[in-house]
């Protein structure tokens, strides 16, 4: 670990210009099954970064999944996001020589606060706060949601067939759900209902496929950066507004349909102040069971990884057995969706 | 063969142990892993007892019935790979209340198993 944060002062001392750096802290940070997070605080003489500095280094982790997006595409969405006026880290540096490190890394300014999900569901917030944060999550999807193709920089993204991303997203959970061995009724049930009410296409704008709480930054009531662009790509609005709003990432707190921290009508009046797309929120109520779709197939995928011995882990063997959980979500979503709740 | 105390007594035993004696101890990670661990005894506790075994059999037969009633779409496969096969291949009516019924029952039973308070929500 000293050799890795020597490594990178010297990396940051080099982009910057200045003339030396001390390590002042370095440690791993959690979370990340597909890549390493450092934090890096640097004493930094001279150049553009001159003082005291908080980085964030990211890394690629031996083991990372092929729907990831790599370390180099990672930092153009970052850049588009940060050059769109969302509330990210600000990407600094990018290494793409293997010699340097290992791996490929790029170095980001590090937020305050804490991303813990559990931490902000729990939290004692009036009702007026949780208002106030879920719609500037909403306002800072809007932000993010006028990014567009074509952009040569983020020309690496695919696009949804023809347009319909719902249809796109019902292909690929298709094809990963025959590669299980075993039978999922519930899934294939769900899969077939997906396909036959997909709603009216939306436009096509860079969506973060992973913004749920759990993935944003917030010290106290202030939001301080949205997290975690491994999975962006061009898709349809509504599913980052369903995949937010999702059962899976309310963390206990059913009630609240917004991340488990506040309500989906001030979540979406945010969104559409901010000059979001005007969006159904019968759209988006498909796109939460789309979610819920998402989410048993990766699950399930992770299982595999266990089962397979590809990775024996305590951990992903358990994510197999919550499967159930996500199926009697379907069942129950769906039905409530038909009866008209 | 008698061999007491019997499996179901011995993981019961062996989870108190865990949580009360060890669990305590452990911060962290290695905290986060007891806790797993207890999970997993859980399941297999449940698994051994007679009403949730009693419940699976259930939902096969019920997965059995419903399929007999229609004929067996695919004769050639038994139980959930052929309710799934069937239903991929757009052979059942989705909309059908025994079907969905069929679903629930089977989804129900697995989750008396792997999380049985997730019912309750």
């Amino acid at each position: 670990m000293p050799e890795l944060a020597e490594v990178f002062s010297q990396f940051v001392v080099h982009q910057s210009g200045a003339r030396s750096a001390k390590v002042i802290a370095f440690n791993k940070l959690s979370g990340g099954a597909i890549q390493d997070n450092f934090g890096l605080s640097l004493e930094i003489e001279g150049g553009m970064q001159s003082g005291l500095q908080e980085f964030v280094v990211r890394q690629d982790a031996p083991s990372g999944i092929a729907e990831s997006l790599s370390r180099p595409e990672e930092f153009r969405v970052l850049e588009a996001a940060f050059e769109a006026g969302v509330t990210v880290p600000k990407p600094l540096w990018l290494c793409e020589d293997l010699d340097v490190s290992g791996q490929l890394f790029y170095v980001m300014t590090r937020a305050s606060g804490s991303a813990s999900p559990r931490q902000l569901v729990k939290s004692d917030l009036t009702a007026e706060q949780r208002c106030i944060i879920v719609r500037r999550l909403g306002a800072e999807l809007a932000t993010l949601h006028t990014v567009r193709p074509p952009m040569r920089s983020l020309d690496f993204l695919t696009l949804p067939d023809q347009g319909d991303a719902a249809l796109s997203r019902v292909a690929t959970y298709r094809r990963h759900l025959q590669e299980i061995a075993e039978p999922h009724p519930v899934l294939e049930w769900a899969l077939n209902w997906l396909e036959d009410n997909t709603p009216e296409p939306g436009p096509t704008v860079l969506c973060h496929c992973d913004f749920r709480t759990g993935n944003y930054m917030m010290a106290g009531e202030k939001l301080t950066a949205i997290l975690d662009w491994e999975f962006a790509t061009w898709s349809d609005p509504a599913e980052d507004l369903g995949w937010f709003c999702s059962r899976s990432w309310r963390f206990g707190a059913n009630e609240r349909e917004a991340g488990g921290v506040g309500e989906k009508r001030d979540f979406l009046d945010g969104y559409r102040e901010a000059g979001g797309t005007d969006i159904d929120s019968a759209a988006v109520s498909y796109w939460e069971v789309m979610a819920l779709m998402r989410w048993a197939i990766i699950a399930l995928q992770q299982a595999r990884r266990h089962i397979s011995g590809e990775q024996r882990s305590l951990e992903l063997a358990l994510t197999g057995r919550m499967v159930a959980q996500m199926e009697f979500d379907l069942l129950t979503q769906i039905q409530e969706l038909e009866d008209g709740q | 063969m008698i061999n007491q105390p019997n499996n179901h007594d011995l993981l019961m035993e062996a989870r108190q142990v865990l949580l009360n004696s060890l669990t305590p101890e452990l911060t962290g990670a290695r905290k986060y892993e007891a806790l797993m661990i207890a999970n997993v005894m859980s399941m297999a506790i449940r698994e051994l007892g007679q009403s949730e075994q009693a419940k699976v059999e259930e939902a096969d037969h019920a997965v059995s019935t419903f399929l007999e009633a229609r004929s067996k779409p695919n004769p050639n496969v038994e139980g959930e790979v052929s309710l799934a096969e069937a239903i991929r291949k757009r052979r059942l009516d989705g909309r059908e209340p025994a079907l969905r019924d069929v679903l629930r029952t089977l989804t129900e039973a697995r989750l008396g198993i792997n999380n049985p308070s997730y019912l309750k929500r």
